[in-house]
């Protein structure tokens, strides 16, 4: 079992683990539409994005998302998180690498609000967000 | 653009069986190698029942019940003109594989806000999710923007 993680070992200012994900390719795209079952052709069919003025497709912000959800459950378990939120801020493509980070902003007794950023290697930001988790205290 | 007199309607409430297959096909597309999301005994040794559905889950329900098309329909939204502003999660409970969901949909707020490149309407969605034994377990609200 993995190391417990207590409230009390948590300050405000604290990182969360960085979570760098290999470069977005195609065919994650095709398995996260199969997966989530959103085939919104911008996210499959190139000509669909050049039609639009986008150049090309674009990943799902969904699967944005899950890259900072997982970042979120590599640092804090699971069964801790209360709430998940994020603002979809910027576009993600293929070749994007996408880096994760958090920082704790709050703690009041065992509850901690930590904010999350995913960005791509340029330093743009692809997603926002903070979530809140309740953690066992000693 | 979207339709402001829907504003609090609510949808019919649909009801989605979770499958471990599907799980596992979410985290392996997004890259998540956590073995509470795939792996039984993983998963019981880390405190849980059994694999536990990962943290955007129920994106999947959304969008193969056909509710996000719905929705859009519904409120006369233009597809090839929104994007996806928001999503929010509000976790009461697990979902395990076996639980049977009932999500009822609701649309809690219409507005127009002027951008740089113009009017926009944004829209706000809630979905409560309760199980087979009628708890609660999770709240969704998901925030859609349209370009007019």
């Amino acid at each position: 079992m993995a190391q417990e993680i207590y409230s009390n070992d948590i300050e405000v200012g604290d990182v969360m683990p960085v979570l760098v994900k290999a470069p977005i390719d195609k065919v994650q795209l095709v398995k996260y539409a199969g997966a989530s079952g959103d085939f919104n052709p911008l996210h499959l069919d190139p000509d669909v994005g050049k039609a639009v003025g986008l150049g090309g497709t674009i990943a799902h912000g969904m699967l944005i998302m899950g890259f900072v959800g997982q970042a979120m459950t590599n640092g804090i378990p699971k069964k801790y998180i209360k709430k998940f939120g994020v603002r979809f801020a910027g576009m993600t493509r293929p070749g994007d690498v996408v880096t994760v980070t958090g920082v704790v902003k709050e703690k009041s007794g065992n509850r901690i609000v930590c904010d999350l950023e995913a960005k791509n290697q340029n330093g743009t930001l692809l997603i926002g967000g903070s979530f809140e988790a309740a953690l066992p205290s000693r | 653009m979207a339709d402001k007199s829907l504003i609090g309607i609510e949808f019919p409430a649909f009801t989605w069986e979770v499958e471990r297959g599907k799980m596992h096909e979410l985290v392996q597309a997004i890259g998540d190698p956590n073995p509470i999301y795939s792996d039984k005994e993983a998963a019981i040794q880390e405190g849980y029942k059994d694999v536990v559905a990962p943290p955007t889950f129920v994106t999947i329900p959304a969008f193969w019940s056909g509710i996000s098309t719905v929705v859009l329909k519904a409120l006369k939204i233009d597809y090839a003109r929104i994007l996806h502003g928001e999503e929010r999660y509000e976790y009461y409970q697990e979902i395990y594989p076996g639980d049977t969901l009932t999500v009822k949909a609701r649309i809690v707020d219409i507005k127009t806000k002027s951008g740089k490149s113009g009017d926009m309407d944004i829209v706000t969605r809630e979905c409560l999710h309760t199980n087979q034994r009628n708890e609660p377990v999770l709240k969704s609200i998901t925030v859609t923007v349209e370009r007019k």
